[in-house]
């Protein structure tokens, strides 16, 4: 089972180099942040979306439907309930609340595809390359890169002792929180020794490989700048500055929205 | 010139009473081919850590001696500054694997010492080309067969050009082929690389490839000396725990005082001895096949017609049918990726058939559901790891019963029962992490057979246990067969197939290439190297010789040395 996000397509975002990907990140994360509103963060959706189609990696979007889907109700609910406004609109919810609520889970959904959309383009490797080439240690990033890669590693052990487990009768699904949450245990205690085991061993086996013999070191994969990065970064920057500029114009927010 | 040069080592790990290795002295010369052999615990795995310098810099302990390796004592150098010239390939070829393509987890190592692009390049293409991996540049090593992968792990230390490579039991969970494989690209290393090799392995039937073996026992070497010497001394290495290489097992214990060692010997020398296989003992043997075979009860499992296909994968599975009978032991073989587990995972539940429907005692596994399917058919995992996290042995062996509501009496009966057929009566407070991985595989199976199954699935039972271990565990597993419960097996262990199983099946590609007793099927040698699979020693020497049979004590009982 592949648990990886990265998908091995061929697209012009995936050949970027990993700097522009990371630009093109954040600078959908600031695109996002910058309005309230949920017409205006769905224009940022809307780019995002794009972005993921040009890059070929919305299928992965089947992967984390649910967590999308769960986000999006409960933050709507939850903000709604946790603002007001001046116009009354279904039970307790005012109008206003409701936007924010909208608006807030919107952002939420828009950041995390854009999260997946970067993770689905770029290889760990290239991550730690850009990341590098802006300045920051090699060991830093390398560090980063393996928490990523642990991730899936730790969901397929899981995986596998869920399957153990339940084949023992261990069933997982019924009961009460407290009762499903001390039914975690015969799951929790192998999956957290076995991490542990696995960590030891790659552990060993970069000091093996001379992980950090040298002062600095080479890069086998090859990045720089084309004429496509240019072009990224140009349409990136162009919707950052009317964006930044509507933001100052205090457009995009919700009029007569009280938060708590 | 010395490439090794280890002068009266000791180590103890932190916090053990026990040292790991005491009075070590052991010189290796440049382009030497050596193999480790012991039973568990013997201190390889640690003195492989000592080449690198892991011991003493990544463990903490107590060293005293010294290792030298190509004239720098590891102790003065770092483990990383040691990797330029020492190469370390380890047993868990997953947890060693970290990039996100073949190319770059090769070119990693390389990265580190700062070799130029255009020579990590060459060395990428070369050592993907040795390992037989080329052309598979990108693809991500999650994707390749678990043969594909401890090649992957191998090229990635090549690639750093090592002077010395170590490898710590790199076969183990691969296919006799694949094992074969990864022997043959040590040979090639040897010869026309001048590379000085040493070799952890449990299996003997690889070690033999090797020009010089050393046998360890409780952190010291009792034996050292060149492979053809070693692997005569029969009683020796029963005696520590070490499997015999069955020809001339076979040989010593008919009496002979020169032994040869191949197939090939083997079939000389049984011919110029004069000795036949006696017509009548053999006919008794198939006697005892079929009357075992008719004493199996009703069909407990039936396969129809099954496909497996993983979500946005290829198809596992496909068309398999089976039955399988009350009281048979049963093993499924085949090679790395053709779908073993995969075929045994529909027998409790734990994955349904994409087409095609499994029976279980009368009725389809879909309807049942793991959990109730769970009370009769038992599934003891590869990695007793992934299932074991009580704090005390009677605790994880009344999981089962507990969870499914028995009464405190009954569960004491159960666990009682169970702990007295896998052999740890008296255990029952000791805490399983504490136990040998052995041990700990008891505890498994302890814990599946207190739910009182009717059908023992047990995937690689023997995997990561020494030969006196999978023998005991098989012994267990046999006692278990006796007392009426079905067992099924998947393993690639060929040995334990022919000494213990009593009807094989053999998958290939997701498909059943070939069903029958095993006599049978170990006797289609030919159609079974399709499939990766390969008999054992003694079994192709019986075979060369006319016949079929599974075991040195078979061939013993039919060979009539008479004349």
């Amino acid at each position: 089972m592949d648990t990886y996000l990265y998908l091995d397509r061929n697209t012009i975002v995936h050949r970027l180099d990993p700097r522009t990907k990371i630009f093109l990140m954040v600078g959908s994360f600031v695109m996002t942040l910058l309005f309230m509103h949920p017409a205006w963060v769905a224009m940022a959706l809307a780019v995002v979306l794009i972005h993921g189609a040009v890059s070929k990696s919305l299928s992965n979007l089947k992967r984390i439907w649910w967590i999308l889907f769960m986000l999006f109700t409960m933050g709507t609910i939850l903000w709604a309930l946790f603002s007001s406004g001046p116009t009354p609109f279904v039970g307790p919810i005012e109008w206003e609340a409701f936007l924010f609520g909208l608006g807030n889970a919107l952002r939420i959904d828009t950041m995390i595809i854009a999260g997946m959309i970067f993770l689905s383009t770029t290889k760990n490797e290239e991550i730690v390359l850009g990341m590098v080439k802006l300045g920051v240690p090699y060991r830093f990033g390398f560090a980063l890169s393996t928490a990523l890669r642990l991730v899936p590693t730790i969901n397929a052990t899981v995986y596998t002792i869920s399957q153990a487990q339940r084949s023992r009768g261990l069933d997982l699904d019924s009961g009460n929180a407290i009762v499903r949450l001390k039914k975690n245990i015969p799951l929790v205690v192998p999956a957290f020794l076995s991490t542990i085991r696995s960590t030891n061993v790659f552990g060993m086996a970069l000091d093996s490989k001379g992980f950090g013999a040298r002062p600095t070191r080479t890069n086998y994969m090859r990045v720089g700048f084309h004429t496509a990065d240019w072009v990224f970064l140009a349409i990136m920057v162009g919707l950052l500055i009317p964006g930044i500029y509507l933001w100052a114009m205090k457009l995009g927010r919700i009029p007569g929205l009280t938060k708590f | 010139m010395l490439s090794v040069d280890i002068r009266d080592l000791s180590y103890r790990y932190r916090g053990q009473k026990r040292p790991a290795l005491q009075g070590i002295n052991l010189e290796v010369e440049e382009g030497d081919f050596v193999v480790v052999m012991g039973p568990s615990e013997a201190g390889k795995s640690t003195l492989c850590a000592c080449m690198n310098g892991l011991v003493p810099h990544f463990f903490r302990g107590k060293f005293r001696g010294e290792v030298r390796v190509l004239g720098r004592n590891t102790r003065e150098h770092s483990v990383a500054e040691m990797a330029e010239f020492v190469g370390l390939v380890f047993q868990d070829f997953e947890a060693q694997l970290f990039s996100t393509n073949v190319a770059l987890e090769v070119a990693f190592g390389p990265e580190n010492f700062c070799i130029p692009w255009e020579e990590i390049d060459q060395r990428v293409r070369r050592s993907l080309h040795l390992v037989g991996l080329e052309g598979m540049e990108n693809r991500t090593p999650a994707s390749l067969s678990g043969g594909q992968k401890q090649k992957l792990a191998i090229a990635s230390v090549l690639a750093m050009e090592p002077k010395v490579l170590i490898m710590d039991e790199p076969t183990t969970d691969l296919d006799p082929i694949s094992k074969l494989g990864i022997f043959a690209i040590a040979d090639e290393l040897r010869r026309s690389h001048d590379i000085t090799l040493m070799i952890v392995e449990h299996e003997t039937e690889e070690a033999a490839k090797a020009r010089r073996i050393v046998l360890m026992k409780d952190g010291s070497i009792l034996k050292d000396g060149p492979a053809h010497e070693v692997l005569r001394e029969v009683d020796l290495m029963e005696s520590i725990g070490v499997q015999p290489l069955g020809v001339p097992q076979f040989f010593h214990t008919m009496g002979a005082n020169e032994l040869p060692l191949t197939v090939e010997e083997g079939v000389a020398e049984f011919r110029a001895r004069g000795w036949r296989i006696d017509e009548a003992a053999y006919e008794a043997l198939r006697r005892r096949d079929a009357e075992r075979a008719r004493s199996y009860g009703e069909p407990i499992i039936r396969v129809e017609g099954l496909s497996y296909s993983y979500p946005g994968q290829v198809d596992a599975l496909r068309g398999i049918d089976l039955e399988i009978r009350r009281g048979e032991f049963l093993a499924i073989v085949g090679q790395n990726g053709s779908g073993k587990t995969t075929l045994v995972k529909h027998f409790n539940g734990l994955l349904e058939p994409t087409e095609g429907r499994v029976v279980v005692d009368g009725e389809e596994t879909t309807k049942q559901g793991v959990y109730r399917l769970g009370q009769k058919v038992a599934y003891v995992f590869q990695n007793p790891d992934h299932q074991i996290f009580s704090d005390t042995v009677y605790n994880e062996v009344a999981f089962s019963p507990r969870i499914r509501g028995c009464s405190e009496q009954e569960i004491q009966q159960r666990v009682k029962e169970a702990l007295e057929a896998v052999g740890l009566v008296g255990m029952e407070q000791e805490d399983p992490f504490s136990l040998t991985k052995g041990g700990r595989q008891r505890v498994a199976v302890a814990s599946v057979l207190s739910a009182r199954p009717e059908v023992i699935i047990l995937d690689e039972p023997t995997t990561g246990l020494d030969y006196a271990e999978q023998r005991s565990m098989m012994e267990l597993v046999s006692r278990l067969n006796q007392q009426g419960h079905t067992i099924i097996f998947v393993t690639h262990s060929m040995w334990v197939v022919a000494e213990y199983a009593h009807r094989v099946v053999v998958l290939k590609d997701g498909k059943v290439l070939l069903q029958g007793a095993t006599r049978e099927v170990f006797a289609r040698e030919d159609l079974l190297g399709e499939t990766f699979l390969q008999p054992p020693q003694i079994v192709s020497l019986s075979n060369r010789l006319g016949k079929t049979l599974l075991s040195v004590p078979e061939l013993v009982q039919c060979t009539c040395a008479g004349g």
